[in-house]
């Protein structure tokens, strides 16, 4: 346990719902996680799956008794008349929603600095420290679900929700310590979730450890009418009968794991490539077999990435125009009232922060006539290509494609660094340069090809800032991903 | 014969109608129209609220999705695809195995997710024809796509605000391309009128409004006789027949006052159409055009149409107003006018029933065509014209006037007292059966002060049970002692030779009971 601050807590399943928000009161004004506190629930009844099991949720999740701002000034004060299917399905389970958490305005952003509610600081202290906790170096918890990563670091929650376009979940899970899962597209509904680009957008789930996150994980693992992306009960089928023929013995030395050398770019720092090197030479050692691949697509993936995501981005904010709903700023007195465009203006420039503007503008160029061809549809054929990639390597067919060329030698999972570093002091981070996107190289491709990727914490030296490692698997095979997500805790310990 | 163009006795035709059209000699008018029809489900198309009519409290049929708010996914309505199916099918459209959604992008108030979700990249149905009247050659469909409807916005005036009604956000739309094929303003009304009564005999428009429910987008180009076509220009939003005819002439007007001047052109632009004035103008020049940013939606995904789904809906298609009109003429024997009149009667009985309907109901029990249709159209239509109503005003069900029409026929009452009765029934709900109605009004014939010849032979019958027995076992003798029975019972105040009839057709009735 490298997070200090939850040394001293009970274990979490004797833990009552109380302590929880105890440790909210206590931690939360030097973490930030939190940007709404539900009131307190009456405990749901012990035969319930998530009995006296506080979870949180990002602030992109519609709540009914909360608001649900998206860190935007444009829904400040906004309160959505639905749950979410998620947040109903929690508490159908018995789970204790204690409160909305804090990240990138509506997902964009991978540092959790661009929110309206200020940024989220990485609880992280290591153990050796002798600075008083609320003092302690001030490093971004990651983003765009930063909220979430930190609340599970800090102790404030069972686990918490995510979101997950291009790595929102895995990277601050990898900054704050804490096992982050993205699971396959369409698995968890999307019904209640704000969307930035729909064609990525995953819930994702995070928590302490990796059993922790399947128990929540297997709540929301669930078909849902109102999701028109949601995966048919058929898929799911098909896929979990793949998984088990691939691998029946869900034994490590059955299992195949692939090393793509297009993740370990030169940007790497040491201090995240010898703790995964560490866990991969483990996982050898215990009997899996390591077989070096290549995706060659994987550097388009970014661009790929960025056109798809802002042109979706860019259509799925036009709603935000301060008429139906959300933040309207009047018109100064005397402005001509004959042209409507003027109105829209005004409050989507106050509405929205620059990080959100950057990619509406991006977005919205890559959607006019005579760039769509050259830029949104280059990026869906790259994105086909990335799809490709994955289904030439992993053993499992692809279930959701027509051709199903799986290779009998292929791999089980694939294992990435989660991020290129640990995480960046708040005082220092580059909003503006390419580092920021340089990150995404790594968490991108699985989102773009829909398939389910799990960060798990590595063992550090207790001075060192956390790492997380990467697990990757084919569509529908979240429950190997998150097996292989076990094997990597047995290591740490 | 797809292009008619082509062939040169048609291309000869147009020639002629060209330069015989003495509104504008030497010209050819080119137009296409778009045509956006509600679709009439139940429910919008990509959410559960309910679609509205006319009239109705504003911003009482919205959802969260209908109003756009965040975490709200669309759901495909599978109804308005079967009925977008229907249409395809009556317009011998192609249907698409795989079609597909995308977003157009605007700001505007009445739209408020800033993107309307329409069918631009893979529309449900591609191709297609139309034959409309006084014209060999079919119109041809360029494409079918479903779409949203947006909200209404009006704006007060008096308090200088702009109100917003939700209601009709997100119903479903049919549209409707034609290629370039129409060649003046009265077949652009021909094509519309066609297409408007299709469209109702396949159930896909709201039954009562036109208004509102059907909306036009025409473009129009002129173009010296024997040269190739003009710049277009397109009219927005045109929602009644004569409101089109009357902005195409506009527009070829001042078109043909443009190309006047030696080498100038018309410029391409999207015009609107003043009601007041009956004159079109200028909304935005090429230039100006939005880019509507068409991108795939990456909710709804591929609508899939399998085969089957096809073959099931074209077993169930309702009957098309060109097989409707050949079976009136043929079947019922009805004059092409007559055949028409009924086809151009308004829909609007709530049970689902049509004009037609009800003329089918009313001779499939056994009576004359002529007969109904003169009482139907002369007679029922014209007292309800007489009032201001239409036929969706008919408050008669087909039993009722059908009853009223056989007290006729069999001279139980004459032709006179069946349309006093028919004023009455119209004039008053009741109640009584029609045959009751005459008798209190005392028109029938045989009703000479307060007998009923009916109960008095019923009554008889009773008396006589034997004799009854006796009847129906052959000894047709019998009767007469029942007979008696009944003139005796009546003091002789009925018609002999009526209590005959009737005495034998209860009898036999009974006896097959």
């Amino acid at each position: 346990m490298r997070v200090n601050v939850t040394r001293n807590l009970p274990r979490r399943w004797t833990r009552q719902i109380s302590s929880w928000r105890h440790a909210i009161r206590e931690k939360d004004s030097s973490v930030n996680a939190f940007v709404s506190i539900s009131q307190p629930q009456k405990s749901s009844p012990e035969h319930f799956p998530l009995h006296n099991v506080a979870i949180a949720v990002k602030d992109m999740i519609c709540t009914s008794d909360m608001p649900t701002t998206s860190s935007s000034a444009m829904l400040r004060d906004f309160t959505s008349p639905f749950d979410a299917t998620v947040v109903s399905l929690l508490r159908e389970a018995g789970a204790d929603i204690v409160g909305k958490l804090n990240c990138d305005e509506f997902g964009m952003g991978s540092l959790n600095i661009h929110s309206v509610h200020g940024p989220v600081v990485n609880p992280f202290q290591s153990a050796s420290s002798s600075v008083p906790w609320a003092e302690r170096e001030k490093r971004s918890a990651g983003g765009s679900s930063g909220g979430s990563a930190a609340s599970v670091a800090a102790g404030m929650c069972f686990a918490a929700l995510s979101t997950d376009t291009g790595g929102s979940t895995r990277l601050p899970a990898s900054y704050c310590g804490v096992v982050g899962l993205k699971p396959s597209y369409g698995l968890i509904s999307r019904w209640g979730v704000i969307s930035f680009a729909d064609s990525l957008d995953c819930v994702g789930v995070m928590a302490e450890d990796v059993s922790a996150t399947k128990r929540v994980f297997d709540i929301l693992n669930t078909y849902d009418a109102k999701d028109p992306t949601s995966a048919s009960p058929d898929a799911r089928q098909l896929a979990l009968k793949a998984a088990a023929e691939a691998w029946p013995s869900s034994a490590l030395n059955d299992l195949r794991i692939g090393i793509p050398q297009e993740y370990f770019p030169l940007e790497l720092s040491d201090e995240v490539l010898t703790p995964v090197r560490a866990a991969i030479e483990g996982l050898k050692a215990r009997g899996a077999t390591i077989v070096p691949v290549s995706l060659p697509s994987t550097p388009y993936a970014l661009s790929a990435y960025y056109v798809i995501s802002s042109a979706e981005a860019s259509s799925n904010m036009a709603r935000y125009d301060g008429v139906q709903y959300g933040l309207h700023v009047p018109l100064p007195p005397g402005t001509g009232l004959t042209n409507t465009a003027t109105m829209y203006a005004r409050t989507r420039s106050v509405g929205f922060g620059p990080e959100v503007q950057k990619r509406i503008l991006l977005g919205t160029y890559a959607l006019t006539a005579d760039a769509f061809d050259n830029y949104f549809l280059q990026a869906q054929r790259i994105r086909r290509l990335i799809r490709e990639d994955f289904n030439r390597v992993f053993r499992v067919p692809d279930v959701m494609s027509s051709s199903k060329t799986a290779s009998s030698d292929g791999v089980d999972v694939l294992i990435h660094p989660s991020a290129i570093r640990t995480a960046p002091p708040l005082d220092a981070v580059d909003t503006d340069g390419l580092e920021t996107y340089v990150q995404d190289v790594l968490t991108v491709p699985a989102s773009l090809a829909g398939l389910p990727a799990l960060s798990v914490p590595l063992k550090t030296n207790a001075h060192e800032w956390p790492v997380g490692v990467s697990v990757v698997g084919q569509w529908g095979c979240d429950d190997t991903v998150l097996q292989v997500g076990h094997f990597l805790e047995s290591i740490n310990k | 014969m797809l292009f008619p163009s082509c062939r040169p006795t048609s291309l000869a035709r147009q020639f002629r109608r060209a330069f015989h059209d003495q509104r504008w000699p030497g010209w050819q008018v080119i137009i296409g129209i778009e045509t956006h029809a509600q679709i009439k489900s139940r429910q919008k198309l990509f959410s559960d609220s309910l679609t509205s009519s006319l009239g109705e409290a504003p911003n009482i049929h919205v959802s969260p999705f209908d109003a756009a708010f965040p975490g709200t996914l669309p759901k495909l309505n599978q109804d308005c695809v079967d009925l977008a199916l229907r249409t395809a099918i009556a317009l011998n459209s192609d249907i698409q195995t795989r079609s597909s959604f995308d977003r157009k992008h605007y700001f505007y108030s009445d739209l408020p997710s800033g993107y309307q979700i329409t069918q631009h990249y893979a529309p449900i149905a591609l191709g297609g024809r139309l034959h409309i009247p006084s014209r060999e050659s079919p119109i041809r469909i360029k494409q079918i796509q479903l779409e949203q409807d947006t909200a209404k916005s009006t704006f007060d005036p008096r308090t200088r605000t702009s109100n917003i009604d939700l209601n009709r956000a997100g119903t479903g739309l049919l549209e409707i391309v034609t290629e370039p094929d129409l060649r003046s303003p009265e077949e652009a009304g021909a094509y519309v009128r066609t297409l408007q009564a299709v469209l109702r005999a396949i159930v896909i428009l709201p039954l009562t409004q036109i208004q509102g429910s059907l909306r036009c987008d025409v473009n129009v180009s002129i173009n010296p006789v024997g040269q190739p076509p003009g710049t277009r220009c397109e009219i927005k939003n045109l929602n009644s027949i004569k409101f089109m005819q009357t902005a195409i002439i506009f527009e070829i007007n001042r078109q043909r006052d443009l190309l006047s001047v030696e080498d100038a052109v018309v410029p391409q632009e999207t015009r609107g159409f003043n009601q007041d004035t009956l004159e079109t103008f200028k909304m935005r020049s090429k230039e100006e055009a939005p880019d509507y940013r068409y991108m795939p939606d990456p909710n709804l995904g591929v609508l899939f149409i399998a085969p089957e789904r096809i073959n099931s809906i074209t077993q169930t298609m309702p009957e098309l107003p060109w097989v409707t009109r050949i079976r009136l003429v043929q079947e019922y024997q009805l004059s092409e006018q007559d055949a028409d009149i009924l086809l151009n009667l308004d829909n609007g009985r709530e049970d689902g029933g049509s004009a037609l309907a009800y003329f089918d109901h009313l001779c499939e029990q056994g009576r004359k065509p002529r007969v109904v249709f003169n009482w139907m159209v002369h007679e029922l239509l014209g007292r309800l014209h007489a009032a201001r109503l239409t036929f969706a005003d008919n408050p008669l069900s087909t039993s009722q006037l059908g009853e009223l029409i056989d007290l006729v026929q069999s001279g139980a009452i004459t032709g006179t007292s069946g349309k006093l009765l028919l004023r009455e029934m119209l004039a008053e709900s009741s109640p009584q059966t029609p045959t009751e109605r005459a008798r209190s009004l005392s028109l029938l014939i045989a009703s000479t002060g307060e007998l009923d010849i009916g109960e008095l032979c019923a009554a008889a019958i009773a008396a006589l049970p034997s004799e009854a027995e006796a009847f129906r076992n052959g000894h047709k003798n019998v009767l007469n002692k029942i007979l008696g029975w009944v003139m005796k019972e009546s003091r002789g105040r009925t018609d002999s030779k009526q209590v005959r009839e009737r005495l034998i057709s209860l009898l036999e009735k009974n006896g097959r009971e």
